[in-house]
């Protein structure tokens, strides 16, 4: 097991006096050699919170530690962190390797010194041969990569992201995902990551803090915050999401990972298998991931399964989705798209899952389930 | 499902020219483009181009007594200043007291326009406004108020008697020292909107980056937001250059008729001794000296725009 590398404690600021917090006493710790996505919509906290770690923002109560020493109070420049930001805040004034160096400098490395490791970093993004060029004849994505060779280059305590790949278009954001993830774990910098793009959280982070108003709703890798939400907001937040009301019936014995078999009554539709923590009882909210359904248009493929009319089809050319009315409920399913014959608008169709696949919620929800 | 297939569109295919119908568009566009820009070009050229081709052939002319204008082709009204010691020494004096207005506006308004450009406060606006509101009162009465202010007993002069740091007063009118004074405070506004106009690169996220990367406050602004605001330094200094050595209220009021610079010359000669050619041929002297400098300026943003 690795040490921590950065602990938060019950860190909060609040902007002003009688305002809602922005952050509210937030407690994380982010182990050594993580890459941390801090993930959320906008006005989450995610970014407050990330100012405050690099120091560019004071915590109105709280504390932040790295390596067990207590920088709260640290100046910005004293702490030693590399922060690439949203809008890469390259020089205008000085050409690519000035920009690089400029950390270097501000450390007093010897001359030679600084020559070598800003070449170093430059390959590293593999922008060796743009040394010369003035940022502003850069593209975005090599901005970016400046940027970050920049942050690295003085072998920072934390590599801080602040939504680095948002100002890029689709195909080099994937690009640059892949690329900064494995100059991350090339490294080992222990890195936070502000985004509000579950795709990129989900891709390239070790472990995930779904943020929502000011609180870390989940904090836990990828895997576990898409299949195990915590709460309705996480399981809507990331990825898309089936939400049923259901009551708990029985449990019907252990299954993986300590969690437990139900039986559920969904009002007007039946019973249903589905899976949770132990000791679940009462109304909670059950989640199906729509490419966890499997559909069939002739007859129900297994014991949970729901049958409706097809509402919509919408074709994205690798997947196939389709709406299901069942009652009152809007089922939406998945599939990948195949050769064979193509459901249509008002067909019958039968929606079915593992019991598995169909998530108990933890907490009762609260208000409409949507 | 199907899927709509549209015709390529015609500038997609291989070998498209543009047809005789386009080429008669683009003209046509092109003649309306001209025919707007008209107005703005005759009215350009009756107000600005006329008088000053009127001036540069005024300055040829032969000036005799009691303000008689010899129409004829001359060079001496050029070749008595720039022979005369008298008028080297006026134009060295404009020159000098441009610099010097010029870098102490700039070096008071820097911290103003910083401040200003800057600040994430709601009243921004309100402040900007307040800095430029002694635009709303003229050059005369401001120029009025100094004289008052640097008389032999004015404000500061009492306040300094009083306080016994001095005991006769200083001159600080009626010389270079007041004028000097009055064009950098009249001047302020100017060169605080063209500097804040000119921090246009400078943004608080750079500063945040530079400190970031171990930047300490005093590096954070000699690297980072010193550089980036030369560009708007450079602007205000050349505006206020331009405007202090062609101004001659202030000169001359607060100057109380020893202070001679250019303006001021070229102000006694036409109104006072009604010679228009001598008047205009140190006009244009005085525009090839902002033209030298606007040359130089040019030259330097070039640079450091890079």
């Amino acid at each position: 097991m690795n040490s921590t590398k950065l602990s938060i404690v019950d860190l909060t600021k609040r902007y002003a006096p009688g305002l809602e917090p922005a952050v509210d006493r937030l407690n994380m710790s982010v182990e050594e050699g993580h890459l941390v996505a801090l993930l959320g919509p906008s006005g989450c906290g995610k970014t407050t919170t990330l100012r405050m770690v690099a120091g560019l923002m004071d915590p109105t109560s709280g504390s932040i530690v790295v390596d067990g020493k207590d920088i709260t109070h640290t100046p910005v420049n004293k702490r030693g962190m590399g922060m690439v930001f949203q809008s890469y805040a390259l020089f205008p004034h000085m050409d690519v390797a000035q920009n690089v160096a400029f950390g270097l400098q501000m450390r007093k490395v010897p001359a030679k010194e600084q020559a070598k490791r800003v070449a170093a970093a430059l390959d590293m993004v593999q922008l060796g041969h743009l040394a010369k060029r003035k940022v502003r004849e850069l593209s975005g994505g090599q901005q970016q990569r400046i940027a970050l060779a920049r942050a690295l280059v003085v072998e920072p305590t934390l590599l801080l992201l602040d939504e680095p790949l948002s100002n890029l278009d689709a195909k080099l954001r994937e690009t640059m995902r892949t690329e900064i993830r494995s100059i991350q774990q090339r490294t080992g910098a222990t890195t936070l990551f502000v985004t509000h793009d579950q795709d990129e959280a989900l891709d390239m982070a070790d472990r995930i803090a779904v943020m929502n108003g000011g609180l870390i709703e989940q904090f836990g890798p990828p895997t576990e915050v898409y299949e195990r939400p915590n709460t309705h907001f996480v399981a809507n937040f990331i990825g898309q999401a089936n939400f049923l009301t259901a009551n708990v019936v029985s449990e019907n014995g252990p299954a993986t990972d300590g969690e437990r078999y139900y039986k559920v009554d969904i009002e007007g539709l039946g019973t249903f298998g589905a899976v949770g923590h132990p000791g679940l009882t009462g109304t909670h909210e059950l989640v199906i991931r729509p490419q966890r359904l499997q559909a069939s248009l002739h007859a129900p493929l297994g014991a949970n399964s729901i049958t409706g009319t097809i509402e919509r089809v919408s074709y994205t050319g690798d997947t196939l989705g389709f709406s299901v009315r069942a009652g009152e409920r809007l089922l939406h399913a998945q599939l990948m798209t195949s050769s064979a014959d193509m459901p249509r608008q008002g067909d019958t169709a039968h929606l079915s899952w593992e019991a598995a696949d169909a998530y108990i919620i933890p907490k009762t929800p609260q208000g409409p389930a949507s | 499902m199907s899927i709509t297939q549209t015709e390529p569109r015609q500038a997609d295919r291989p070998g498209h020219e543009p047809g005789a119908l386009e080429k008669a568009k683009v003209a046509r566009d092109r003649r309306t483009y001209i025919a707007l820009l008209v107005p703005a070009i005759l009215g350009l050229f009756v107000s600005f181009v006329l008088p000053l081709a009127y001036m540069i052939r005024m300055s040829f002319n032969q000036g005799a007594p009691d303000g008689v204008i010899v129409e004829t082709f001359t060079l001496d009204t050029y070749i008595q200043p720039l022979t005369d010691p008298f008028y080297w020494r006026v134009t060295l004096d404009t020159f000098q007291m441009g610099v010097i207005v010029g870098i102490l506006c700039v070096l008071v308004s820097y911290p103003v326009a910083l401040f200003l450009a800057r600040t994430t406060s709601k009243y921004k606006g309100l402040l900007i406004a307040i800095a430029i509101a002694p635009l709303l009162t003229s050059a005369v009465v401001r120029t009025y108020g100094w004289m008052v202010i640097l008389g032999t007993n004015g404000l500061v002069n009492s306040s300094l008697k009083g306080m016994g740091i001095i005991d006769t007063p200083l001159k600080l009118t009626n010389n270079m020292t007041g004028v000097t004074i009055g064009l950098v405070e009249i001047f302020m506004p100017y060169a605080i909107l063209a500097m804040i106009s000119g921090f246009g690169r400078l943004s608080y996220q750079l500063e945040e980056a530079a400190g970031s990367l171990g930047a300490n406050k005093f590096k954070v602004f000699t690297k980072v937001t010193l550089p980036l605001s030369l560009p708007g330094i450079l602007t205000a200094f050349l505006m206020v250059f331009v405007l202090s050595i062609s101004t001659f209220i202030t000169p001359r009021l607060l100057g109380g008729g020893s202070v001679q610079v250019l303006a001021t010359e070229i102000y006694d000669q036409t109104t006072g001794l009604l010679n228009w050619p001598f008047a205009a041929a140190l006009s244009v002297i005085l525009l090839v000296l902002f033209g030298a400098v606007i040359a130089v300026y040019q030259r330097i943003t070039k640079k450091i725009g890079g």
